[in-house]
């Protein structure tokens, strides 16, 4: 009975594709594996009146139940006739079955955003938003930069141009997270303002005898520090280029070869512990909060965590630019919802979407822990979630939101991760390191 | 059933050739019959192994040969897909890392499971079932729970290492999840840990089914517990082992849970193993043709290796 159980464990992951697949295929009833639908017909005139029947809207998610719950009960208190049904499935499961979901005759009318939707967009099963975007004015009530990372070519292939497939319901920014008490100790008086101040910090950390980053690199830890140097250095528009998929981009460049360079010589320096490549980020971010370095780059999902923990004695602020005044650069994301094309009710569905930058909406979502997509009514907030929503109007203000990294491909994330673990080891030289993203990024977008 | 019962039961009332013939005839329909019936006691079980085991292998080997993101249509590929699974260092490295984890899924567990049981087993100790309970519970633990408990272990302030700084051993102390050299070898520790319970168990209950009277004889002849052990238990054992070889090599070759929660390929893909890949490429790569490809080339291999062991012992035996 125990061999029985260890057999079926351990034949789990390859019976997981087969049966995947087989019901991928019994849904498109036929045995060449791929869905053939057709792309929506484009539609004149949309409308952005309220539907006044009785309607039931079904919402798929896996991210913020508290925040989705209480963004679906505002909207239900300003729209009595519209329901909305919730359905949460933990990130895991969601990721895994949004493909057979979102085919399914039976697919929900509202889903968030996840990578997964591009290929669904390509296959026409994700609603175009365009129209309502132009409807409802949409470009002027989010940021450009939130709504760009959301728009997809035609082949699923090439983010930030055509088809709108979502709308952002919080926004998410990484930066850099500070112990006021320990910079103090190392003697720094003030929040670097450029890339060489906080350079120089990490020295003066060190050399005070305290520890100057924590980084996870287990899993994203040093990617997120990696990219933060990267964005600095470099032209957005051309890191964006390249995360979005555009042809001819590449990643080898002085500026992506300098952070490289920046991350193998912080880790000989000893700026971060050795044991980095066997912390995970959410380990990395406790030890932070227990006071175990001065610097810790992170999201904005690690502020509630920290602002528990360390009370007033954590700040946050934003990679400094190269140059003093430059501009306000972070990588982040969205919390976003598409509409399926299968929906019966896109008015309604479009409503929610128009909701999410409303200032009740802004009040949930600050609570929820994102950013406001309508950065203005943010509600008044103190300590390091003040320094949050400083630096994301700043980046807003600057449109200078990048999607991370990873976006890039699919198989980028584990890329980056090992490879990153490779340059910290000092095993991989930087150039090395980046013609292995760009292997990966030619074999998915082509050279 | 109820027609064969009367057709065998019908008196002979002829008794010329042709009537001869018939009867054989009738002698031989019953147990051709009972053939089919028996044939008809397992169709229920049979279709559901067939729809859910035999088509959706087939249906992978099928999709192996082409080129798929899950949702798109296809493009065919032919072989093109196994070729990525000879060549890609990647995928490669992880079949080598997984042939590395026999070692510590399988040989150790068995070697420690063999000593276990025969220290407990030749004289009859009180508190037993106290042992056994301790020794098999990490059986009942879930996988995933194994490993995020190892994974804290391991880390820098873990118990691991702070047993090693008790006995003044501070400077062997490291992140082992994060060591290039060393993460493969906790990650088999933790199967090592997980497995040789079973073994010991599998082994236990096989040397109570040894007759008591081999051990007397040998111990008449002199036998010292050694001896004993390779003469008497090690012989009387080898079913069991070639059981426990066969699940424990399996679940070195397939292994995913542990590695999933405690490394996830860690680092620089130094822990990689093919199941963990299978699950990359199909779920987040969107490459389900290429995982396929690995599911079928993981599967054969372990069918060789399977066969290979229930031959090579039932031979020696």
């Amino acid at each position: 009975m125990v061999n029985a159980r260890k057999l079926v464990a351990s034949r789990r992951a390859i019976g997981a594709v087969a049966a995947a697949s087989v019901a991928l295929t019994l849904a498109a009833c036929s045995l060449t594996p791929g869905a053939h639908n057709s792309s929506p017909a484009a539609t004149g005139p949309v409308s952005t009146a309220v539907p006044a029947d009785q309607v039931t809207l079904r919402l798929a998610f896996c991210d913020g139940p508290d925040m989705t719950n209480a963004l679906v009960q505002a909207f239900e208190k300003k729209y009595p006739q519209v329901k909305i049904v919730p359905q949460y499935t933990s990130f895991d499961d969601y990721v895994k079955s949004l493909k057979l979901t979102m085919t399914s005759d039976n697919a929900p009318d509202l889903a968030e955003y996840n990578a997964a939707m591009k290929d669904l967009s390509a296959g026409g099963l994700i609603a175009d938003l365009t129209p309502y975007e132009a409807a409802y004015d949409w470009d002027k009530a989010f940021p450009k930069s939130a709504l760009d990372e959301l728009r997809i070519d035609k082949t699923g292939k090439l983010l930030g141009t055509g088809r709108l497939i979502a709308v952002p319901a919080g926004l998410s920014l990484v930066g850099v997270y500070y112990n006021r008490q320990l910079m103090s100790r190392a003697g720094i008086s003030a929040v670097p303002t450029t890339m060489a101040e906080f350079e120089a910090d990490l020295a003066k950390a060190k050399d005070a005898g305290l520890n100057p980053l924590s980084v996870g690199a287990l899993d994203a830890g040093a990617l997120h520090l990696w990219s933060a140097i990267l964005n600095v250095d470099s032209d957005p528009a051309r890191v964006r280029g390249w995360i979005d998929g555009q042809a001819g981009s590449t990643i080898n460049t002085d500026a992506a070869m300098q952070a490289t360079q920046a991350i193998a010589d912080y880790a000989k320096k000893g700026y971060f512990p050795a044991s980095a490549n066997g912390t995970s980020e959410n380990d990395s971010a406790t030890a932070f909060s227990k006071g175990s370095s001065v610097f810790h780059v992170n999201g904005n999902w690690a502020a509630a965590q920290l602002d528990t923990a360390m009370k007033g004695n954590v700040g946050f602020f934003l990679m400094p630019p190269g140059n003093a005044g430059g501009s306000a650069v972070g990588n982040g994301y969205s919390v976003a919802y598409a509409v399926s094309s299968k929906t019966k009710h896109p008015e309604a569905a479009t409503a929610f979407l128009d909701f999410l930058h409303s200032p009740e909406a802004a009040v949930i979502e600050s609570a929820g822990g994102f950013l406001p997509p309508n950065a203005q009514a943010a509600p008044s907030t103190t300590g390091v979630k003040k320094d949050l929503s400083v630096a994301n109007e700043h980046v807003v203000a600057a449109d200078g939101l990048i999607p991370f990294p990873d976006f890039a491909a699919p198989a980028m994330l584990d890329a980056l991760e090992s490879g990153l673990q490779s340059v910290i080891a000092q095993r991989m030289s930087a150039k090395d390191f980046l013609d292995s993203l760009q292997t990966v990024w030619n074999a998915y977008h082509g050279s | 059933m109820s027609l064969d019962f009367i057709q065998t039961r019908r008196p002979a009332s002829a008794t010329s050739p042709l009537a001869d013939a018939r009867r054989r005839r009738q002698r031989a329909d019953p147990r051709g019959r009972r053939k089919w019936t028996g044939l008809l006691y397992i169709a229920p079980a049979f279709l559901v192994y067939v729809l859910f085991v035999v088509l959706p292998g087939l249906h992978t080997v099928y999709l192996s040969m082409f080129n798929w993101d899950g949702i798109t249509p296809a493009t065919w590929a032919g072989l093109g897909n196994y070729r990525a699974v000879v060549s890609d260092p990647l995928l490669r490295g992880a079949i080598e890392h997984a042939l590395v984890l026999i070692v510590f899924f399988a040989v150790l567990p068995i070697t420690l499971g063999l000593l276990l049981a025969a220290l407990l087993a030749r004289h009859r100790r009180r508190g037993m079932t106290f042992f056994r309970v301790i020794f098999f519970l990490p059986q009942i633990v879930p996988l995933v729970a194994v490993g995020i408990t190892w994974r804290w272990m391991y880390t820098e302030d873990g118990a691991v290492n702070q047993i090693l700084r008790f006995f003044g051993l501070a400077r062997t102390t490291r992140a082992w999840l994060g060591d290039f050299h060393l993460a493969l070898l906790a990650v088999g520790l933790i199967g090592t840990w997980t497995l040789a319970g079973l073994c010991m168990m599998l082994f236990l209950s096989g040397v109570q089914k040894i007759d008591p009277a081999l051990y007397e004889a040998a111990r008449i002849d002199g036998a010292g517990t050694v001896r004993e052990f390779w003469a008497v238990t090690l012989p009387g054992l080898l079913s069991e082992i070639r059981v426990a070889l066969t699940v424990t090599i399996i679940a070195a070759l397939a292994s995913f849970d542990i590695v999933y929660v405690s490394t996830n390929g860690a680092p620089g893909n130094q822990t990689t193993v093919p199941g963990l890949l299978v699950y990359r490429l199909a779920f987040t790569d969107e490459r389900i043709g290429l995982a396929a490809a690995l599911g079928v080339v993981l599967t054969g291999l372990i069918l060789v290796v399977v066969a290979a062991i229930s031959v090579g012992i039932r031979s020696e035996a």
